[in-house]
């Protein structure tokens, strides 16, 4: 097959590719980064290229204009090449990290009475073993299990064959004094021989990490598995978020040609990356490694162990497996050290995963004493209810409007995003708070849940959550999709165009809410429980710690409780896993957890879309829930008002 | 031997809405007609007394129809080209109340004006003395420019003006407000949404004993089972209390009858189906009767024959239940 040359301008790369070809295939072998969102879907209109010229076929346009067209805009996710051609790509959204976990770093404090030589598998023992000589020819690997049984009654233990392979040469050059390095998951049960070395190989530190796989971010932890302290934390942007931001996106480009290993990579990349920046931060190296614990939804240990996920798309979605056996670092991929222990937690289903299961151990759920509700907000809301007794879980699926997909003027929580708006009662006119200070750029999720709340309790919205037309004002005006509201002009926004809520943005809103909040009431209905009962309500996410409770009640998110009642966590799911790498027996508490973890499928239940429907109003249809909410639209006039 | 049977009681009541005013009340209307009221379910009456039993409306158009079965045009022959003559024609067939539907055009297809609106209206009310409903032609912007005319234009006549949806109300409940009407307010066969509108209709200032609720039904063979469920459990939510939910419910039989093939269409079709003109009678009884035993209080019709046919099932099925 010929191939064609596609250029690129402004980048100046240059990629040959066969007819046939999709562009944005064309545009990854150029080896420029083109956003995905959708993966790859032809939906979000995200991956637009600019065909300057040549031959190339547009098979789908959706979500281009008649003058995108006219100037020659492509998808190129839906663009095929049929000859040579030059295109332009525009330049790609721009990530400012503002990531959590950075800003909390150091707030981590070790269990109380924390004990790391019963609590930690990893052991280093020191070893003299007896030469072998014409009278005692027992080979050296008996010498050493003799040595071990009796020096640290260790019965038995493993070893792969590269070890076998240097066993002797290291025996004999250190004269038979070593330091060995185990991994012991159960006390006084088998062990793994993950290094053996040279008696000064004490003065290396031993250390683990926890790793949190976000569908959109990732956290690294380095712990020193010595006295369990965390010695450096990072986050970055999980790399597999251009193929797809939510997980349904990312199934369908796993399943899609070569997509799940570009996806392992991807993820692989993202955390050997915070691997190397939380070693340079320790001043040490990646190999000092020996022991990591992961945590992350279903789909993501996924993904990272190469496993396809296709089966937890489908009905009756099923994952491959929800508790990994141990595996080792080697085989996964991970550059830490290659024999390095790698302790995927276990999860309960599809969609409730390792993140929620060690959520729940960090949380505290699992030792309340009466019932509260646990629940991480993202793009996936996972729900909770029990206490130290039982435990009921269920998923539902948000969307990505909290992550700011899907709404027209819609942002990450990235630098120009609002995420806190006021308005005056008496002006109507609003007051933001952007991250990063200066013009705004777009509205991110907890600025949306605020705008939406300030709107309907000034009756700029109904509870339908339709603009109120009867209202005058300049900042309602009629737009593409009907009425809209201008939150910020034109000439006070980077990109120099009117910053808007319309009411397909509302909509998307409305439903990701309402399917949160038919969670919430699904899951406290099956066990028989009013919601408004639940003693604590504990809001894991690194979402969850910027919305405002206030606001996310009055548009009916979360229940109405009182304030002191809500606990923001971070990320629950990190912190687990932390937990996991210290002590065996949080460990074997968050297997417990996922065992004793009775999943509710929403899918299958039949009164989820009465909730649903039931909640897809402003703050719900039955007021009588919303209590608060009630009083606060009988008495407009006494509503607090940011200055 | 005596059998007892038992009685349930509800917590709950349907409100009473009365439609159209006399002269003495500030309208012209020769009666008015009141639904609701019911304290059970349908023709329950051995547990609780049916005060209004349900009532039967004709729906008529403010021209000739370009898209309503042959079978019913032609048993109102003339009377559909003009709106005065066919309300008094529906009156002399019995109706209790009337539904007039604008269309969106006129026949030359030039697009109905508010003053042709009020006009049809104005005949329709000056040839018949029954309450009357007035319907849009279905699209937000025509609705709310045409009710707001004839809502003024007829003010204090208590209409119920519809159809308020939950994209599209508050205009036309506004101009209820204004001028002593009433609403429909019509949600895609859900409880919820049903609920959500009223509320949102009230949040506005309108009684609630002025909407009528219309569930959206579907005719036989055409979801008939789904509409009926939600009419159900509506009428049961009413009845444990919900108060958003007591309105009375209308359906519009005729409009989701006679669109169905089998009442529409007279020729190529198997001879098994039978004679074309009693089968869409059949159609639409069977539809209406199915809907009132649901908890219908007032159902559209189209057909005067169906009409008498209602009505001695709505007799029967109260006699009926009273005997036992």
């Amino acid at each position: 097959m010929a191939g064609h040359t596609i250029r690129f301008s402004p980048q100046g790369r240059v990629t040959e590719a066969p007819t046939g070809t999709l562009l944005s295939e064309a545009v990854a072998r150029a080896g420029i980064d083109l956003v995905q969102p959708c993966g790859g879907q032809g939906r979000c209109g995200r991956c637009v290229a600019q065909v300057c010229s040549g031959e190339i076929r547009a098979r789908s346009t959706l979500r281009l204009s008649e003058a995108d067209l006219e100037a020659g805009y492509v998808l190129a996710c839906q663009a095929v090449v049929e000859g040579d051609a030059e295109i332009s790509i525009p330049p790609q959204e721009e990530l400012t990290r503002h990531l959590t976990s950075d800003r909390t770093a150091g707030a981590v404090s070790l269990p109380q009475g924390y004990d790391p030589q019963s609590s930690q598998t990893i052991r280093r023992i020191h070893l003299d073993i007896a030469p072998p000589s014409t009278d005692d020819q027992t080979d050296d690997w008996s010498r050493l299990l003799g040595a071990l049984r009796r020096q640290a009654s260790i019965g038995n233990i493993s070893a792969d064959l590269n070890l076998l392979r240097r066993l002797g040469v290291i025996l004999r050059a250190s004269g038979w004094r070593v330091v060995i390095v185990l991994d012991q998951p159960v006390q006084n049960g088998n062990a793994r021989l993950l290094d053996i070395g040279p008696p000064e190989t004490d003065e290396m530190p031993l250390y683990g990490i926890t790793v949190d796989i976000g569908t959109t971010t990732v956290t690294v932890w380095l712990v020193d598995l010595l006295t369990g302290d965390v010695k450096a934390q990072a986050s970055e942007y999980n790399q597999q978020i251009r193929r797809g931001e939510d997980i349904i996106a990312r199934i369908i480009y796993a399943s899609k040609n070569d997509g799940g290993h570009e996806l392992r990579q991807l993820v692989l990349q993202t955390i050997n990356g915070l691997v190397d920046t939380v070693c340079q931060r320790a001043r040490t190296r990646p190999e000092h490694v020996v022991k990591a614990a992961v945590s992350g939804n279903t789909t993501m240990l996924h993904l990272l162990l190469g496993i396809p996920p296709a089966s937890i798309r489908l009905t009756p979605f099923v994952p491959v497996v929800n508790q990994p056996p141990p595996l080792t670092a080697a085989e996964i991929g991970l550059e830490i050290h290659p024999r390095a222990t790698v302790d995927c937690l276990p999860g309960v289903a599809s969609y409730v995963g390792a993140d929620i299961t060690a959520g729940t151990l960090s949380s505290g759920l699992e030792h309340a004493e009466t019932t509260s509700l646990f629940i991480d907000v993202g793009t996936n809301g996972e729900i909770v209810l029990g206490s130290r007794e039982w435990l009921i879980a269920c998923a539902c699926s948000a969307g990505p409007a909290f992550e700011g997909a899907g709404v027209r003027d819609g942002m990450r929580a990235t630098k120009g995003a609002i995420e806190e708006v006021w308005i005056s009662s008496e002006t109507l006119e609003p007051t933001c708070r952007v991250i990063g200070g200066g013009k705004p750029r777009g509205l991110c999720g907890s600025g949306l849940i605020s705008l939406i709340a300030e709107l309907f309790l000034n009756g700029l919205l109904d509870k339908a959550g339709n603009v109120n037309v009867g209202i005058e004002h300049p900042r309602l005006q009629m737009g593409e999709h009907g009425a809209e509201y201008v939150l910020v002009w034109a000439e006070d926004t980077v990109h120099g165009e009117n910053i808007v809520l319309n009411h397909v943005d509302v909509d998307n809103l409305l439903r990701a809410k309402a399917a949160i909040y038919a969670g919430f009431s699904v899951l406290a209905e099956s066990v028989g429980m009013p919601l408004e009962e639940a003693q604590q309500v504990l809001v894991g996410g690194s979402f969850g710690q910027y919305i405002n409770v206030e606001k996310a009640i009055e548009i009916g998110l979360f229940p109405d409780v009182a304030w002191e009642k809500f606990k923001f966590l971070g990320n629950t799911s990190v912190q687990g896993a932390y937990l996991a790498l210290i002590d065996r027996k949080a460990r074997q508490k968050i297997a417990d957890i996922a065992a004793r973890m009775t999943y509710l499928e929403l899918s299958a239940d039949n009164t989820f879309y009465e909730a649903f429907t039931s909640a897809l109003f402003l703050p719900h249809t039955d007021m009588s829930r919303f209590p608060s909410v009630a009083q606060k639209l009988a008495r407009p006039q006494e509503k607090e008002r940011a200055p | 031997m005596p059998i007892e049977i038992p009685k349930d009681k509800w917590p709950g009541k349907i409100r009473t809405v009365t439609l159209g005013a006399t002269s003495e009340q500030g309208g012209s209307r020769g009666k008015t007609v009141t639904l609701g009221g019911a304290s059970t379910l349908p023709f329950m009456n051995f547990e609780a007394p049916m005060p209004h039993p349900p009532q039967i409306a004709f729906e008529l158009r403010d021209r000739r129809p370009d898209d309503w079965s042959a079978v019913v045009l032609d048993v109102w022959g003339g009377a559909a080209d003009d709106p005065a003559v066919w309300a008094r024609a529906a009156e002399e067939q019995g109706a209790d109340l009337l539904q007039l539907s604008l269309s969106l055009t006129n026949a030359q297809g030039n697009p109905t004006t508010p003053q042709m609106a009020v006009a049809a209206t104005r005949k329709v009310l000056e040839s018949s003395s029954l309450p009357l409903m007035v319907y849009g032609p279905g699209q937000a912007e025509a609705d709310n420019e045409l009710l707001v005319a004839v809502a003024e234009a007829t003010k204090g006549e208590r209409l119920a003006l519809g159809i308020c949806e939950d994209k599209n109300y508050r205009t036309i409940v506004a101009a209820a407000l204004a001028n002593d009407h009433l609403v429909v307010a019509r949600a895609p066969m859900d409880v919820n949404l049903s609920k959500q509108l009223n509320i949102l209709i009230t949040d506005m200032g309108l009684p609630p004993d002025r909407i009528l609720m219309d569930p959206t039904c579907g005719a036989l063979g055409y979801g008939i089972e789904y509409g009926y469920s939600v009419m159900e459990r509506l009428r049961l939510a009413a009845l444990q209390g919900d108060s958003m939910t007591q309105n009375p419910m209308t359906v519009s039989v005729g409009f989701e009858s006679w669109k169905t093939k089998e009442a529409k269409v007279g020729a190529d079709v198997p001879s098994a189906w039978g004679e074309w003109t009693e089968r869409g009678i059949q159609w639409e009884t069977l539809t209406a009767v199915t809907l009132l035993e649901a908890g219908a209080d007032l159902v559209i019709l189209r057909h005067p024959e169906s009409l008498r046919r209602v009505r001695l099932a709505i007799q029967d099925l109260a006699s009926i239940a009273q005997a036992a």
